[in-house]
């Protein structure tokens, strides 16, 4: 997949807009114009494989430098970071550290609440740093942070220090003030939490860097490390930290599908991760876990397990979008595989309307349009010629408008030029094994074709304009073709030709109402979902109880009164006219 | 256990010559003994303790036993050596020395979920195939003719050219005399699918023609399976009965309409 890059970052204009703008808007991020477009391949290049990002990103990205405030802001707790910001345009690494450093009291305050939506706040900054990551930085933030030298800071240390912006002079003071600060340390203790955020800094920074080898020894370790803590408030992080695991993994020789692959030797851990998470009803691991596993069988191709495994597990409903983007489009690739293709259909209907379309991370969207393509293809249909003018797909998708044209017309000799010319795109794709079996709907098209424009047709015509071999085949064909429902006509052997009935009114038939059904079924799927997606504050619902007690405690006064008010009132006119 | 040793070799040595001589019921008692000794060995599963020339040649013992038992028309028997096989083909240390029956093994395997009409199978274990191609630049898997014929046999069926079945499962288009096992299954599969397909687009057809459609040796034959089929024979022809379950689908089609209706009902009422 990671081969569309050249599509991706080639002579669209829309990339030089894209990319125009963000450095307009990040003149402090990125002096080097070269540079972030470099990142932003990078980034793109694992977009392409996998969603990284929350869909949320493409907009995200640009305005990150707000982002911090706006939302500190919102939350009545400005950390100076505005002050900051002016600051930072002087030094972007400087500025990079104050925002990580602005990071933890948000993970802290995460801790504290018990709310999920800090972390993940956190987590979402992570693009926008990630593009100013360097050894310097990280040994910073970690010297700053930890007071004495703790293994989990050493092991940061350590993961980084080959750099040549690795501040050793710092960090060696850092180390011997061990001593004096050794009373202070009981004040304060570092959160796992932290440990974690700047475990995954670390991992960004070597995955960007490709030191590979380095990456995957440093996320072993960290993911054992992870086993040992059973934490709800460390679940967001924890399921980035496997991301990351099995993305260095996946790049170790030897690569997939070779039946020795390096991924290969993560699945225990990455099942057994699932089990725990589970257990825990932890669902970001779940959900992340589970993707990734799909996603590791099907690189070595073992269809049957990632089968089984689907059909042993059940996918977290409240999962984020993005991990039910990538499990649906895994799902639509193992059913298409199996030939289930309206089960497919359906995921990967669900996988492309799940997934950013913005066009940085357009990688999930193009590997997901391109496979309902072909889906579709194998369904009979013929998909939205729309779909492929979206400038996000344009580029890429062109072998399968030019595959889809050649279907339509039913030109199988078209067909077979088009499956040798791009052989190498479609095996890059993984699409190719499910192109081939394409073949008989180019046949039937072109019989469709036939039927529809000639009354009666002799059987050796068909076979020439077919590009068949005999005239025999030619007629089984085209019996199939009647019995499957694909063509109204009657055949007459003696004399050999296809006789087409007349086409009837089709709202004579049931398809309109079939359309109509499935159009409705799509609306209240959206209607669930949306009901589903609501997010209800917790505890909310107890204060809204007490809200209606205290409502019900009033009434019951009230009425009371009026009962009580009711006699005053009685007595009030009487007494009234008493006095009168 | 060390003195069995030379006896795994020579026991696989015999079992060969039983096999390539066709002797089923010699080789059938040579194979329970080549199993009892791969179980001394430590054979059965591949293991990086075993030495490697030990597992090449367990290796060899159960394709004998897969090939053994497609001859003996044993399916499950071969699935299971097939699945028992699997590992070796897959284990690191025999890599260097590739098996040369790999590819007929599995192209059995594909033509067995074939016959079955296991085509999620089939296209499963064929995709893993193509993928497993495509990385290593081994020799293409359309290249090899044991895995070639059933690919082509799928297509040929898919698309409905079964005349081309019919010519590739008979006669010397068979790579190997366990493939042409199946051509039996295979052609009572197609005839049924003609016969289905028949009876839907030819309003009559003379019994000599549907002798020839149908891959039928004589009219006497014909007018059999006609009559299993439950067509009727009239002055030479075959005449095929009405389709009387239009009637029936449009029945259905009013009770899923009131599904749906209801189904459309209930839906509202939960969201006002």
């Amino acid at each position: 997949m990671s081969g569309d890059k050249p599509h991706l970052n080639g002579s669209d204009p829309a990339e030089k807009g894209i990319d125009g703008s963000e450095d307009v808007e990040m003149k402090e991020g990125s002096q080097n114009p070269k540079k972030a477009l470099k990142l932003n391949k990078d980034k793109d290049g694992d977009d392409e494989m996998t969603v990284v990002v929350p869909p949320a990103k493409g907009s995200n990205s640009p305005s990150a430098p707000e982002k911090p405030t706006e939302a500190d802001l919102k939350n009545g707790a400005v950390n100076g970071d505005a002050a900051n910001e002016s600051e930072a345009q002087v030094d972007p690494q400087e500025k990079v550290i104050l925002e990580i450093k602005a990071n933890l009291p948000l993970l802290e305050r995460g801790v504290i609440q018990f709310d999920p939506r800090f972390s993940l706040r956190v987590l979402r900054s992570i693009p926008s740093t990630r593009k100013q990551l360097s050894a310097y930085v990280v040994a910073t933030v970690v010297t700053d942070t930890y007071p004495i030298p703790t293994a989990t800071a050493i092991s940061l240390l350590t993961a980084v220090k080959d750099d040549p912006s690795f501040p050793t002079q710092k960090v060696e003071d850092w180390h011997s003030k061990k001593d004096t600060s050794l009373q202070k340390n009981s004040q304060k203790e570092i959160l796992p939490e932290i440990d974690i955020y700047l475990s995954i800094l670390v991992q960004v920074y070597l995955y960007d860097k490709k030191s590979i080898d380095a990456g995957a020894q440093f996320s072993s370790a960290l993911v054992d490390h992870l086993r040992t803590l059973n934490r709800r408030t460390l679940d967001p992080l924890s399921a980035r930290v496997y991301f990351y695991y099995a993305l260095f993994f996946e790049e170790l020789a030897p690569l997939p599908p070779s039946p020795a692959a390096a991924v290969i030797s993560i699945r225990k851990n990455l099942l057994d991760a699932l089990r725990t998470a589970t257990l825990r009803k932890d669902q970001d691991i779940q959900a992340a876990v589970t993707t990734l596993l799909l996603r590791n069988y099907l690189s070595t191709s073992h269809i049957t397990q990632a089968d089984l495994l689907i059909s042993r597990t059940k996918f977290p409903a409240a999962a984020a979008n993005n991990q039910f983007a990538r499990y649906l489009y895994y799902l639509g690739r193992i059913r298409a595989i199996q030939l289930s293709y309206t089960e497919a259909h359906e995921h990967l209907t669900g996988a492309t309307r799940k997934s950013p379309t913005a066009y940085k991370a357009s990688g999930f969207y193009q590997a997901s349009t391109k496979l309902l393509v072909v889906v579709e293809l194998l369904l009979g249909d013929i998909p939205d010629r729309a779909i492929f003018r979206q400038p996000s797909l344009e580029q890429a998708l062109r072998p399968y408008l030019q595959l889809v044209e050649a279907v339509s017309s039913g030109d199988i000799i078209a067909f077979q030029n088009l499956v040798q010319r791009y052989n190498s795109t479609f095996r890059k794709d993984d699409t190719y094994t499910l192109i081939l079996r394409l073949r008989q709907n180019v046949i039937r098209m072109g019989i469709r074709m036939m039927s529809l424009s000639y009354a009666r047709i002799s059987l050796r015509d068909m076979c020439l304009r077919l590009g068949l071999d005999s005239e025999e085949s030619a007629e089984y064909m085209v019996a199939k073709a009647i019995r499957d429902g694909v063509i109204e006509a009657s055949l007459d052997h003696e004399r050999g030709f296809m006789k087409s009935k007349e086409v009837g009114d089709i709202y004579a038939t049931r398809e309109p109402g079939d359309v109509f059904h499935e159009r409705i079924q799509a609306c209240l799927a959206l209607h669930d979902e949306s009901v589903k997606a609501m997010r209800f504050p917790m505890n909310q619902h107890r204060l809204e109880l007490k809200n209606a007690q205290e409502a019900r405690d009033r009434e019951r006064e009230l009425a009371k009164e009026i009962v009580d008010g009711d006699m005053d009132d009685d007595d009030a006119p009487g007494g009234d006219f008493e006095g009168l | 256990m060390s003195s069995n040793a030379p006896s795994l070799d020579s026991i696989l040595h015999t079992l060969q010559q039983y096999l390539s001589h066709g002797d089923s019921s010699q080789s059938q008692p040579q194979l329970q003994k080549a199993k009892l000794a791969l179980l001394q060995h430590n054979a059965l599963i591949p293991s990086p303790q075993t030495p490697t020339p030990t597992l090449a040649a367990a290796r060899s013992i159960l394709e004998a036993g897969a090939l053994l038992s497609i001859r003996s028309r044993d399916p499950e028997s071969f699935i299971r050596y097939y699945s028992q096989l699997q590992p070796f083909y897959d284990f690191p240390g025999l890599q260097q020395t590739p098996s040369p029956n790999r590819s007929k093994i599995t192209g059995l395997y594909l033509l067995l979920l074939l016959s079955q009409g296991d085509y999620a199978g089939f296209h499963t274990l064929l995709e893993s195939l193509i993928v497993a191609e495509g990385s290593n630049g081994a020799s293409s898997v359309e290249d090899d003719q044991f895995i070639k014929y059933p690919i082509e046999l799928e297509r040929s069926l898919m698309e409905g050219s079964y005349d081309q079945v019919w010519r590739k499962t008979s006669g010397r288009h068979v790579p190997g005399e366990e493939f042409a096992l199946f051509s039996d299954i295979l052609i009572n599969t197609i005839r049924l699918e003609i016969a289905s397909c028949a009876a839907r687009s030819y309003p009559s057809l003379p019994i000599a023609s549907a002798k020839n459609l149908l891959f039928l040796d004589s009219e006497g034959a014909v007018t059999e399976f006609a009559r299993e089929q439950g067509w009727s024979l009239e002055e030479g022809r075959i005449y095929f009965p009405g389709l009387g379950d239009a009637k029936k689908a449009e029945e259905g089609d009013q009770k899923e309409v009131v599904s749906h209706m209801i189904e459309y009902a209930r839906e509202l009422e939960m969201i006002v």
